[in-house]
């Protein structure tokens, strides 16, 4: 080795020498070993552990990422978005088809899902069609085959298809009779609009009729006898439907008494277009003006000021669009999927139409171009509520992370000071605090955590109750390292330097914490280290047990509590398999690191 | 060493106390009133004031206004004649109510138990002895993962695999739903059933056991008494077997009785997971159902459990270790 150093003198070596000092030419190996202190070593010994650097290395970026990123993905506890539940991860939620993106003659939108036809009557489908573990929606129906379908509407979990011969062709889910088509619906007359709603579907004919199917239970949907005849145009919101006359008066097409069917006196007329989002309906007035109604809790009535007239309105979930007579595109509503949120290259060129639905758009140019924005899909699929797995992964993380982290400091205090005093004084205060620890440590953990947590945890608040856990982690789980301490403390209290301290009337106390804890603290690292991978794993059982940090606020542990069901574990795999690697990983690491730091600091270990 | 049995008995005894002393201060801290719930059904039948001097009155029998001293002796008397009171989820006296899912918890325990043993000692000593070498490099990496990884992980991989993919073993469940047949074919439809929990069980001990039993025996081949075994010229199987594998047991002997009794709390997540009527599962429906004197049952029950196996690791310590009895 010294012969290298002599031999390669090159740039960067003179350099470095230059700006840190020159390191002197070791001549001999045992030089060398005289030269590096016992923390060197042991820092050298780990950095050349190729695998607990690895761990070292995986475990920071885990780390950091679960800290880092909740400050952007923020976690709503109370979020829950029925019509994007289970959701496959993947982001193809808009990538439309090559062929379809040249000529398109209509779009539709589903939940997860897109539904479109082009100028040759082909039908198109694409997205998360997976509805239910058995019902895929990208199996067309054999009727569909080899005919020319003319328009194309997509509900929450099935798909319409009218065809060149007047067929309305249905498919995806029918348990609600989604798919029994009203047989009057393609017989009077032409059919001028055809919609898909959430478990509903609707049909208006040139004759001014509505025909709807489905299940009426949760969608108020019952056109009345002198309503047919004068309708042009209907709209679904999540559970009612309204319509417009022909002579522009926006209707509710609905039997039941509720916020959407209290329609504002000026929409008796002059309405020229409705449009619907999940809880809230539009219409545009003749001059331009949109009114809204219903229950508008997420920004649906914050219509942006625009100079020239809006010519036509479209309703997503909790969003609206709508196109200026300039060709000028406006968005409005949630944002929390970037639905809102315009690229610039949708409006680059003139736009021919605007398909909005549920959290996604698509804008397509006159020159048959489309530009798309909105939810795009999910990185690691959605849970059974809808929520975004990787939104609650990273908050989870950072939960299991600090009740972890904090149990091991506690832990840690506590180890220390009673292994340190125990193992100093010896004598009767060993003996009670040996005895004390013995009890502790024969508490069976999981058992009694479960019973505190269920006894004292139930008249806690959320925030006590997170507290709790950590301490009763902290607490029970200190005895090894208090036992490893004191054998430590004991072999290192008859060495010289504590006669000396002692000799110079140093403090009990200080001897102990200040000139004997210092020279085991190796030890208590790589304990402390260790005990972080069990603390984790505690917490998971416990919360996955539902007894540690409860439902709706997210750990890795309770993410898995509701994945022990073969329909979960076979069809929604993403919703166990992300938070098992997770955790997995991150433990595995923490283990890596500790061995490593074992087998640096303990030579002997080094030959296991 | 009877007088050593002796002071270890006392000892657990003593300890036995102390315990009590924390589950009654749990106890004594369980949300609600049960001298109401007791009176509660009559509240109707009568006036207030009737109803009042009646539920003071048991209020009175129960003792719930005696000073906490009294009121522990008290409670200590039925704990010791394992009175823990009537299960409110089955309705029956506690005892009653757990004979069977104590039966199954302590099969399945020994069951993984033994077959974890038959697997972790003759690899843990074949890693030891062959240690660094390809195979025993894979092991460790295995090893690592196995007791990183939790329990209800490993559960869910394996339910993945073997029952939802596979299909050969059903994916939760003690028996096929009204079994018919003589025992042997039950017991057979129970191992069938058991075989997922099992694996499991017996996979999610390997890790840390192996790694225990290797590292024991590591030390054991590094003593001079090894040296001079095989310097005489004694066979390598004698060497490994017969004088460094006694010495190794001290350790794994602690080791494993200790892991028996964290796997008697540890099989909670087993028997929720695959839904086994253990006792983990018990504890777990108690819990949730609020029925405390059945949770107070299965607590002293773990409880007893580990103090036993304390003893019985002091006292195996003093039979494999002579040196042990006589310092004591």
């Amino acid at each position: 080795m010294s012969k290298d150093k002599k031999k390669s003198k090159g740039f960067s070596s003179t350099l470095f020498g230059r700006l840190f000092g020159k390191k002197q030419d070791i001549d001999s190996i045992l030089q060398e070993e005289q030269m590096q202190s016992p923390m060197r070593t042991v820092i050298k010994n780990f950095l050349s552990n190729k695998l607990a650097m690895t761990g070292v290395i995986v475990f920071l970026c885990i780390f950091l990422f679960v800290l880092i990123a909740p400050m952007k993905y923020k976690l709503d506890l109370s979020f829950q978005e029925s019509t994007q539940t289970n959701i496959a991860p993947g982001f193809d939620m808009m990538k439309l088809p090559a062929e379809l993106k040249k000529n398109v003659a209509k779009i539709s939108i589903g939940p997860s899902y897109g539904v479109g036809i082009d100028k040759n009557g082909t039908f198109y489908i694409w997205g998360k069609t997976q509805i239910t573990p058995n019902i895929n929606l990208r199996n067309l129906p054999k009727e569909l085959y080899g005919k020319k379908v003319i328009d194309v509407a997509a509900g929450y979990d099935h798909v319409l298809a009218l065809t060149s011969d007047n067929e309305i062709i249905a498919w995806g889910n029918g348990r609600l009779k989604q798919l029994d088509v009203d047989p009057d619906a393609t017989r009077n007359g032409k059919i001028v609009q055809m919609i898909a709603g959430y478990q509903v579907s609707a049909v208006v004919t040139d004759k001014g009729n509505c025909y709807t199917w489905g299940n009426s239970a949760v969608t108020d949907v019952r056109v009345k006898q002198k309503q047919q005849g004068k309708i042009a145009k209907v709209a679904f919101t999540a559970d009612a439907m309204i319509g417009l006359s022909k002579e522009g008066e926006a209707l509710y097409l609905g039997s039941q008494k509720n916020m959407y069917s209290e329609i504002p006196e000026e929409l008796e007329s002059g309405v020229v277009d409705i449009a619907a989002s999940g809880q809230s309906c539009a219409a545009l007035k003749e001059d331009g003006k949109v009114v809204i109604w219903g229950s508008a809790t997420k920004g649906e009535k914050d219509v942006p000021e625009t100079a020239s007239k809006i010519v036509s309105l479209q309703g997503g979930r909790f969003h609206y669009t709508a196109l200026t007579e300039d060709g000028k595109l406006l968005a409005w509503g949630q944002n929390n999927y970037g639905q809102t949120d315009i690229p610039a290259n949708a409006t680059k060129e003139p736009i021919a139409n605007v398909y909005t639905g549920y959290y996604q758009n698509y804008v397509v140019s006159e020159s048959g171009k489309v530009a798309t924005f909105g939810l795009k899909g999910y990185l690691l699929g959605t849970d059974e509520l809808g929520r975004d797995l990787f939104n609650r992964l990273i908050n989870g993380g950072k939960m299991t992370m600090t009740i972890g982290a904090i149990a091991v400091v506690i832990s840690t205090v506590l180890g220390i000071i009673i292994g340190g005093i125990s193992g100093f004084f010896g004598g009767k205060v060993d003996m009670v605090l040996q005895r004390i620890t013995e009890m502790v440590s024969s508490l069976p953990f999981l058992p009694f955590a479960m019973i505190l947590s269920s006894i004292v945890g139930g008249r806690m608040t959320e925030t006590q109750r997170i507290l709790m856990i950590m301490v009763v982690l902290g607490v029970l789980s200190w005895t090894g390292l208090a036992r490893l301490v004191r054998a430590q403390v004991l072999s290192e209290r008859e060495q010289e330097f504590v006669t000396a301290a002692r000799a110079m009337g140093v403090k009990q106390m200080s001897i102990v914490f200040k000139h004997i804890i210092p020279n085991v603290v190796s030890v208590i690292i790589v304990q402390a280290t260790l005990s972080f991978a069990t603390s984790m794993l505690t917490e998971s059982s416990l919360s996955f047990l539902g007894f540690g940090v409860a439902l709706p606020r997210p750990t890795w542990g309770n993410m898995l509590t509701g994945c022990f069901n073969s329909v979960v574990i076979q069809n929604y795999w993403w919703r166990w398999v992300f938070p098992s690697i997770i955790l997995g990983i991150c433990v595995i690491c923490i283990n890596l690191i500790g061995d490593g730091l074992r087998d640096a600091i303990d030579p002997k270990s080094n030959e296991r | 060493m009877l007088k050593y049995i002796a002071k270890r008995i006392l000892y657990i005894v003593f300890v036995f106390f102390m315990m009590s002393i924390i589950i009654f201060a749990l106890y004594s801290a369980v949300p609600g009133d049960p001298a109401m719930m007791k009176v509660a059904p009559l509240k109707d039948t009568m006036t207030d004031e009737q109803f009042e001097i009646i539920y003071q009155n048991t209020r009175k029998t129960l003792g719930l206004d005696d000073p906490l001293p009294v009121r522990y002796v008290k409670w200590m008397k039925t704990v010791v004649t394992l009175d823990f009171g009537v299960s409110s989820i089955y309705n029956r006296p506690v005892l009653d109510a757990l004979m069977t899912p104590m039966q199954s918890t302590i099969f399945i325990n020994i069951f993984s138990v033994i077959l974890a043993l038959v697997i972790t000692i003759p690899l843990g000593i074949y890693c030891a002895v062959k240690k660094f070498s390809k195979f025993d490099t894979a092991v460790q990496v295995f090893t690592i993962v196995g007791y990183s990884v939790p329990v209800f992980i490993i559960a869910l991989v394996a339910i993945f695999f073997f029952a939802v993919k596979l299909g050969w073993f059903p994916v939760s469940g003690m028996n096929t739903p009204n079994f018919q047949g003589n025992a042997f074919e039950f017991f057979v439809d129970r191992m069938y059933y058991l075989a997922l929990p099992l694996f499991v069980m017996t996979l999610s001990s390997l890790g840390g056991m192996t790694r225990y039993v290797r590292a024991a025996m590591i030390d054991a081949l590094r003593m001079d008494y090894i040296r001079t075994a095989r310097a005489k010229g004694l066979k390598e199987r004698v060497v490994i077997y017969s004088h460094a594998w006694r010495n190794a047991l001290l350790p794994v002997i602690t080791l494993i009785l200790g892991w028996f009794l964290s796997i008697f709390s540890g099989s909670i997540v087993i028997e929720s997971v695959f839904a086994l009527n253990g006792m983990g599962r018990v504890y777990l429906s108690a819990l949730n159902n609020m029925d405390y004197n059945l949770a107070m049952g299965i607590q002293m029950f773990y409880i007893v459990v580990t103090l036993i196996g304390n003893l019985l690791i002091d006292l195996s310590y003093g039979i494999v270790d002579p040196r042990i009895r006589i310092t004591k």
